[in-house]
């Protein structure tokens, strides 16, 4: 029998094959334009924590010898800024891939400024006798720590409930001298995940429990924190 | 180095399909016209005779009403003859269709048992219609749909084989319902295939032939339990016209439990296969047009595509659960509000990319319901179709490849 089908011409597959191929790339630059917008929101915030560590520094210089109290590096509000660094950065380690140069990048200037304000917080110790509560935090990625995940999500929990608690976090591998130095300062081995609180090393996972014992300060803020609220439910109930 | 392997196998599966769904919505712009709704007061130039075939094997329960169906059709009574073809039931059928035996439009007929296309043969070799079609006992059709078929016939003399949209009738279960949405889509599909010359199934409800196709091509051939698949592959190897009439409408019911789904799912699925491999000389070859080059490869390979694309999805979903499962295994169950922050809004290339499907997805299904129900009706079924069919068709699917790959037939029933 005779072909009597329908010729379809040359025309039709290129012309279907340029819109998919346009839609296609186009996605493609949507994602891009998005992560460099990600990029650019993580690199805002870093510079203002940048400049929050610069502008305490240059006030404790100033200070120096005069009152404590005039020095304004304790709060909570630049502990949370640190917080909201570490999610988004670790939401695009997650998404980019651990390789990702524009991440890796993001992760060093986000480690020196950790160090910076470590440095910081330890003078304002020093000067001023307060005892800070913090956590220095190491951590792979490499596949070869498979508690590190789960400590991640305890310091997490723990940063979101006590906005006093400064939790730094470093990525045992990245290739950054302070990091090394930080590392042979306080002689970490590699057996992660690590944990130094109060110049004492803790390997391995630790709970919010195991934590919280080891900084029983943390119970009193909590405890403090709930009679509080329980005179303010108090109060407000016999209005 | 693995992950960018398959990450780049995904794409270009990606691609492709992308290409298709772009390709028929192509068409579907070009043909938007011919799609609106005619009327079909008018009477026909000609009535061409026809004879409809209704198979049955134990359908004591259906088989009377839809031989009713058939008689309320508008359509002069001595052009339309039906045989009802009882393929040695052994229920109460024979009994049941005795109430036609003096309708003299009605011919009964009783045989042993030997697999529906036997009984469809049967009748096609005692009719001297013009017409030649088959109604499934578990169907039925709208009082117009003969006289919208032998329209398409007058008006294309080339047309060998005409075949109607097929709508599920009265959807119950959450099953049947994603059904019906699926069978919306498969009629958008059906219709953009018909002007390509592209469509590879004359489905068994409803499917009329001119009586020249069986006298040049023969009957139909037991072919892995879709005959009506085969017959169709076997026309257009002969480059006989194939046409959908999506303005004639036969409701279906459907399987209304998993465990039936799957088991007409898998014969279509293996059906399809095992056809196109018989058939395989037309594949990726221009003078079976878009038949050739896009319908065949694609029931020998969608299924792959598929199953390969949902790994991927399960694989990354089972990730997500057993990390959110670590992490309230550690921390416990945390109450927070899901964070609306743009910045976690996932703007990853393959998200941006499922966007877009579902968004195609949407305009095919939107315009699927169009062309059967004849206007836009939001339901369920659509939300049920999106939730589920990328859940249970990967069940039927392995299974399929699997009997391909290791040639294990599957039954009817």
């Amino acid at each position: 029998m005779k072909n009597i089908r329908a010729q379809i011409e040359t025309k039709k597959y290129v012309f279907a094959f340029v819109i998919t191929a346009v839609v296609f790339f186009s996605a493609l630059l949507i994602s891009n334009i998005f992560s460099q917008n990600r990029i650019a929101e993580v690199k805002s915030i870093e510079d203002k924590i940048a400049m929050d560590i610069l502008s305490s520094e240059t006030q404790f210089a100033l200070l120096k010898e005069s009152s404590c109290k005039s020095i304004d590096h304790g709060g909570t509000a630049f502990s949370e800024e640190l917080g909201i660094l570490a999610a988004r950065l670790s939401y695009m380690e997650e998404k980019h891939g651990d390789n990702d140069e524009e991440v890796i990048g993001l992760k060093k200037y986000y480690s020196l400024l950790q160090i910076k304000d470590y440095l910081l917080v330890e003078q304002v110790r020093q000067k001023c006798g307060v005892k800070p509560l913090t956590i220095i935090y190491f951590y792979s990625n490499l596949g070869d720590c498979e508690d590190c995940k789960r400590e991640g999500y305890v310091l997490n929990k723990l940063r979101d409930e006590f906005p006093e608690l400064r939790v730094y976090s470093f990525d045992y591998n990245l290739d950054l001298s302070a990091i090394k130095t930080m590392k042979s300062i306080h002689g970490i081995k590699n057996t992660l995940p690590a944990l130094v609180i109060w110049d004492e090393n803790y390997y391995g996972f630790k709970s919010a429990e195991d934590i919280e014992n080891i900084i029983p300060q943390l119970k009193r803020i909590r405890a403090e924190r709930e009679k509080e609220e329980a005179t303010k439910s108090a109060t407000s109930s016999k209005k | 180095m693995i992950e960018v392997f398959f990450d780049s196998i995904l794409y270009v599966f990606l691609f492709l399909t992308l290409y298709l769904e772009v390709f028929f919505l192509i068409t579907f712009f070009e043909e938007r016209l011919k799609l609106a709704v005619k009327s079909t007061t008018d009477k026909l130039s000609y009535y061409p005779s026809v004879t409809i075939i209704v198979p049955c094997w134990n359908e004591e329960k259906t088989v009377s009403k839809t031989v009713h169906s058939i008689l309320k059709l508008k359509y002069p009574k001595n052009r339309l003859e039906i045989f009802v073809v009882d393929d040695g039931s052994t229920d109460n059928t024979w009994k049941a269709v005795q109430e036609f035996a003096n309708n003299p439009q009605v011919k009964l007929f009783k045989k042993e048992n030997g697999g529906k296309h036997t009984a469809v043969n049967l009748g096609i070799e005692n009719s001297t219609s013009e017409l030649i079609g088959c109604l499934d006992a578990d169907s039925f059709v709208e009082k117009d749909a003969l006289r919208e078929i032998a329209t398409a016939f007058n008006e294309d003399t080339k047309m060998m084989a005409g075949i109607p949209t097929i709508i599920i009738h009265e959807p119950k279960t959450i099953l049947q319902k994603m059904q019906k949405t699926e069978y919306h889509n498969i009629a958008f599909f059906k219709r953009m295939l018909s002007p390509l010359d592209a469509i590879h199934v004359t489905p068994g409800p409803f499917s009329f032939f001119r009586r020249e196709v069986f006298e040049k091509i023969g009957l139909f051939k037991k072919a892995h339990n879709t005959e009506d698949m085969e017959l169709a592959l076997r026309m257009q190897s002969n480059h006989m016209r194939i046409r959908n009439v999506h303005t004639a409408r036969v409701y279906t019911t459907a399987p209304e439990s998993l465990h039936k789904l799957y088991r007409q799912r898998l014969r279509w699925a293996y059906g399809g296969m095992k056809n196109t491999l018989d058939y395989r000389f037309m594949l990726f070859r221009r003078e079976y047009g878009i038949l050739g080059m896009i319908t065949l490869p694609l029931s020998l390979f969608a299924v792959v595509i598929f199953l390969y694309n949902f790994s991927f999805v399960a694989f990354h979903a089972i990730k997500a659960i057993a990390e959110k499962a670590t992490e309230i295994g550690t921390v416990g169950f945390l109450f927070a509000i899901p964070t609306t922050n743009l910045f976690f809004f996932n703007t990853e290339f393959m998200a941006i990319l499922s966007y877009i499907f579902l968004g195609l997805g949407l305009v095919i299904m939107w315009n699927g319901v169009k062309l059967a129900e004849g206007r836009f009706r939001p339901s369920m079924g659509i939300l049920y179709f999106i939730a589920l069919y990328g859940i249970v068709a990967p069940i039927w699917f392995t299974r399929a490849v699997v009997n391909v790959i290791f040639s294990r037939a599957t039954s009817w029933r």
